[in-house]
């Protein structure tokens, strides 16, 4: 605690690396702004901002893997600029990413050499490389991994130490951590932290990227705020209270986008009721009802369950447990064909309408018949006047701007694009309507028609259940919000509940008592 | 709003092949055409009605196969099993021929059944067990040959075509017009109906361009592969049965020449080797070119293996021209 104390201390010394003014946009959207940020050696670094706020780019930059639009960064003082991933580790400069980047199938003492191999006239030095992986491995504390296991045949937990011992083997000065600690349990995650905390007393610089409140309260030593593609606030760690941190990360910018909420309708029957839902390890007994003119979220950090529960609803997932009623009757949903049967009436709005909503090189009027073909054909025949007729009446109802039915979906804008993929699954009719991620990726003016359909067909008696990665369009569309963290609920909101800082808090797990806890260590 | 629902009513009115006429149909067709004026450079005959009449009877055996292969190669998938399905088609039928007058009557469809057999083999394997199509389709090939050669001891088998299989690939019910056309044409105008009217046509060109998203639209993707692969099979043993009448009997790997020149056919119409894209008229032209091709090769008495030569390169070079998928996919 003493030697911490020390390192604490106010700093004088020069940054090992800085970044000043940094922007960058891609297409129309800025990721980030005007972005600087100073990492000394010694020290822990960690990163804060919600979903979008610019930290994965900022990240992307340090690491070669974008360029920057403008702005400059230096290394010990000197100017530098990365072309590749490469040449940024060349500078010392090495990230562990979020998604794991090793090849199953290769050895763990391959993967760890996999971009610099030793090599011996020109073959892998295969003693060399042993040696390589046995030091890196001892470095990461994980010396009980065996430089020849293969990875597949390890479990998570130690497939990140594996990752962890890939990155030190390239000998970094600043070592990037992002979310590098999301696959892991409590109890890895302790060991991780006595890495880090070992390579910061060797004078390695790290950037900690988290989620998790509680992880940087207990590692960093400075702290950064980003938000919309800014940086909003440097301070250091513990100086500021989780309330404070909270608000600093959402800021205050606010538009009256959403229509006006109805009474809450828990009079009605429930349409859609779940219980114990479980499917492998992501989704773990997941129970809710919904009911009919219901506007239920989502809730909760990216990939904490939502999706699988929107694609288990469907019928999509194989193996899940659990039981689903519709209407009071327990079914088995084994297939998108059967959710979305007359008898069940579900719709699903995917995630990615590129690849998942539309087949972009086929025609409007195909895209937007599909789902209902039953509805505009005859023992499989199609008809083409009830098709034009249907067809018609959902881009006047949708206002979809398009220059015909004739013309490739791909060619339309994203918004318009997303209206074809709502519109195609309203030609159904269906009682209950999932969305996943609707608005994301689409312009301001769509979003708010989006909004105000979904209120429209809940008034008129469908039940919605919506996943949003925004906070605002939660509290702005949702009657009750549903806060998921690893795969289970953790909370419902109703009503006046759902804030921002009620959404944050129990999206990052800190619940009212644990976050009292952690002011009184703060204190 | 109003007018672009006007243009696009009155567009959809138009036939497929009009509303969109591929640049990749449009090259086969001039290639047609340059084909029969070098070949009339070669010989005068070349542009008489009876040579022409002829090739588009050859070119008619052709055409029912690839019109299989084109409803697989359109969902993205591969059928290596023609050569054998081909072969079992003919030899079956050939087969019941002999079984007496039930066996007279029932020699065609049983013929057709059995290629229906092997392909929803196929279509299993592919839809249900995952399986690549290339792996299963060229598994059931091999094993269609084994059962056709224990069938007939591994020599040419001595039934004979029945009188209807004959009629139907030499006779003319219309004076002049070879019967093999008709069947072709009867069987094209099904396949286009199919493609552009039906949900089921629909469903196929939606897998080709993006599985998923047919998937998760509520389509069952399984079961539409299936029907197509079946569909393929049909196609193709009807194929060899029409084969096996102009032959007046079938023979062993009857089918061979059958597998390039089908898929050839088919890529070379403008058909996608990837999928969801391509048109029944571009397999027509596809099928002509390679029969025309095939013809004033031998016309001018190039040997079969530089025939095969040829036959690749011009896949290769098609597929360089149009095959590649765009970013977007």
């Amino acid at each position: 605690m003493t030697g911490r104390f020390m390192e604490t201390a106010p700093q004088e010394t020069a940054p090992l690396f800085r970044m000043e003014g940094i922007s960058k946009r891609y297409g129309g959207v800025r990721a980030l702004e005007d972005a600087e940020l100073s990492v000394h050696a010694g020290r822990i670094h960690a990163i804060l901002g919600e979903n979008g706020a610019g930290k994965s780019t900022l990240i992307k930059i340090m690491s070669g893997v974008v360029a920057p639009d403008q702005g400059r960064m230096m290394l010990d003082g000197q100017a530098v600029s990365f072309s590749s991933p490469a040449e940024a580790n060349k500078a010392g400069i090495v990230c562990i990413f979020q998604e794991l980047s090793l090849i199953p199938e290769l050895s763990v003492a391959d993967n760890i050499v996999i971009s610099d191999p030793p090599k011996k006239f020109g073959m892998i030095d295969r003693r060399a490389q042993r040696k390589i992986a046995e030091e890196a491995l001892a470095r990461a504390g994980a010396s009980d991994v065996h430089p020849s296991a293969l990875v597949k045949d390890l479990p998570l937990s130690r497939r990140q130490m594996v990752e962890i011992a890939k990155a030190l083997a390239r000998k970094p000065r600043i070592l990037i951590l992002d979310e590098a600690t999301s696959a892991l349990t409590a109890a890895d995650v302790s060991k991780v932290f006595e890495v880090l905390k070992r390579l910061r007393s060797e004078g390695l610089a790290l950037l900690y990227i988290s989620h998790r409140m509680h992880e940087i309260a207990e590692l960093a030593d400075d702290c950064t705020v980003f938000r919309n593609g800014r940086r909003i606030a440097t301070y250091k760690a513990g100086a500021k209270s989780d309330t404070e941190v909270i608000e600093l990360m959402i800021g205050r910018e606010y538009q009256n986008v959403f229509p006006p909420k109805p009474a809450a309708a828990s009079g009605k029957p429930p349409i859609l009721e779940c219980s114990n839902l479980s499917w492998t390890d992501r989704l773990t007994d997941i129970s809710f009802t919904v009911r009919r003119g219901e506007v239920i979220g989502l809730g909760g950090l990216d990939g904490q369950g939502q999706r699988e529960l929107l694609l288990a609803l469907f019928g999509v997932l194989r193996g899940c447990t659990g039981e689903v009623r519709i209407d009071g009757q327990p079914v088995k949903l084994v297939s998108p064909a059967h959710a979305s049967s007359e008898k069940i009436g579900m719709a699903l709005i995917p995630e990615d309408r590129k690849t998942e909503g539309l087949m972009l090189p086929m025609t409007v009027r195909e895209n937007l018949a599909f789902a209902a073909m039953d509805k505009v054909s005859k023992r499989g025949i199609i008809d083409r006047e009830a098709e034009d007729r249907l067809l018609d009446e959902m881009v006047k109802l949708l206002t979809i701007r398009t220059a015909g039915l004739e013309i490739p979906v791909g060619a339309l804008s994203g918004g318009n694009q997303q209206k074809v993929v709502i519109a195609k699954w309203l030609m159904r009719h269906p009682r209950i309507i999932l969305l996943n991620d609707p608005t994301r990726g689409i312009d301001v003016g769509t979003k708010q028609e989006i909004y105000q359909l979904l209120r429209r067909l809940a008034d008129q008696g469908a039940a919605i259940v919506f996943y949003s990665t925004d906070y605002d369009e939660l509290i702005g569309c949702c009657d009750r919000v549903l806060v998921l963290y690893d795969g289970a609920i953790k909370r419902e909101l109703v009503g006046a509940e759902i804030t921002e800082h009620a959404l944050i808090a129990s999206a990052l797990n800190i619940g009212a008592a644990e976050a009292a806890r952690m002011a009184r260590t703060n204190a | 709003m109003s007018d672009t629902a006007t243009t696009g009513g009155a567009a959809s009115r138009m036939p497929r092949f009009l509303r969109k006429v591929d640049p990749a149909v449009a090259t086969s067709f001039a290639c047609i055409i340059a084909l029969l004026v070098f070949g009339s450079l070669y010989s005068t005959s070349f542009l008489s009605p009876e040579y022409l009449l002829q090739q588009l009877k050859v070119a008619s055996f052709l055409g029912v196969i690839a019109t299989g292969m084109m409803l697989v190669i359109l969902l993205g998938q591969i059928d290596l099993s023609v050569p054998w399905t081909v072969t079992t088609g003919a030899m079956m039928a050939s087969a019941a021929a002999a079984f007496g007058p039930a066996g007279i009557v029932l020699a065609i469809p049983f013929g057709i059944l059995c290629g229906i057999l092997i392909g929803l083999v196929n279509g299993i394997g592919v839809a249900y067990l995952r399986i690549p199509s290339m792996i299963i389709t060229l598994a059931t090939n091999a094993v269609a040959q084994g059962l056709m050669v224990v069938y007939t001891g591994g020599f040419s088998p001595q039934d004979s075509a029945s009188e209807a299989m004959r009629w139907l690939a030499t006779g003319s019910l219309v004076p002049g017009v070879p019967n093999a056309v008709v069947v072709w044409a009867l069987i094209g105008a099904v396949t286009v109906f199919v493609l552009t009217r039906t949900t089921f046509g629909r469903s196929v060109y939606a897998i080709g361009n993006r599985e998923r998203a047919a998937y998760l639209s509520g389509v069952d993707t399984r079961r539409i592969v299936m029907i197509a692969f079946a569909a393929a099979g049909g196609l193709s043993a009807f194929g060899g049965v029409l084969l096996a009448g102009y032959a007046s009997k079938a023979a062993q790997s009857m089918g061979d020449p059958y597998l390039l020149p089908s898929i050839a056919a088919v890529v070379l119409g403008g058909t996608s080797i990837l999928g969801g894209r391509g048109s029944y008229l571009g397999t027509v032209a596809g099928v002509i070119l390679i029969t025309l091709l095939q013809s004033i090769l031998s016309v001018m008495q190039m040997p079969e293996a530089g025939r095969q030569i040829i036959y690749g390169v011009v896949i290769v070079a098609m597929l360089l021209l149009y095959g590649r998928a765009p970013a977007s996919r």
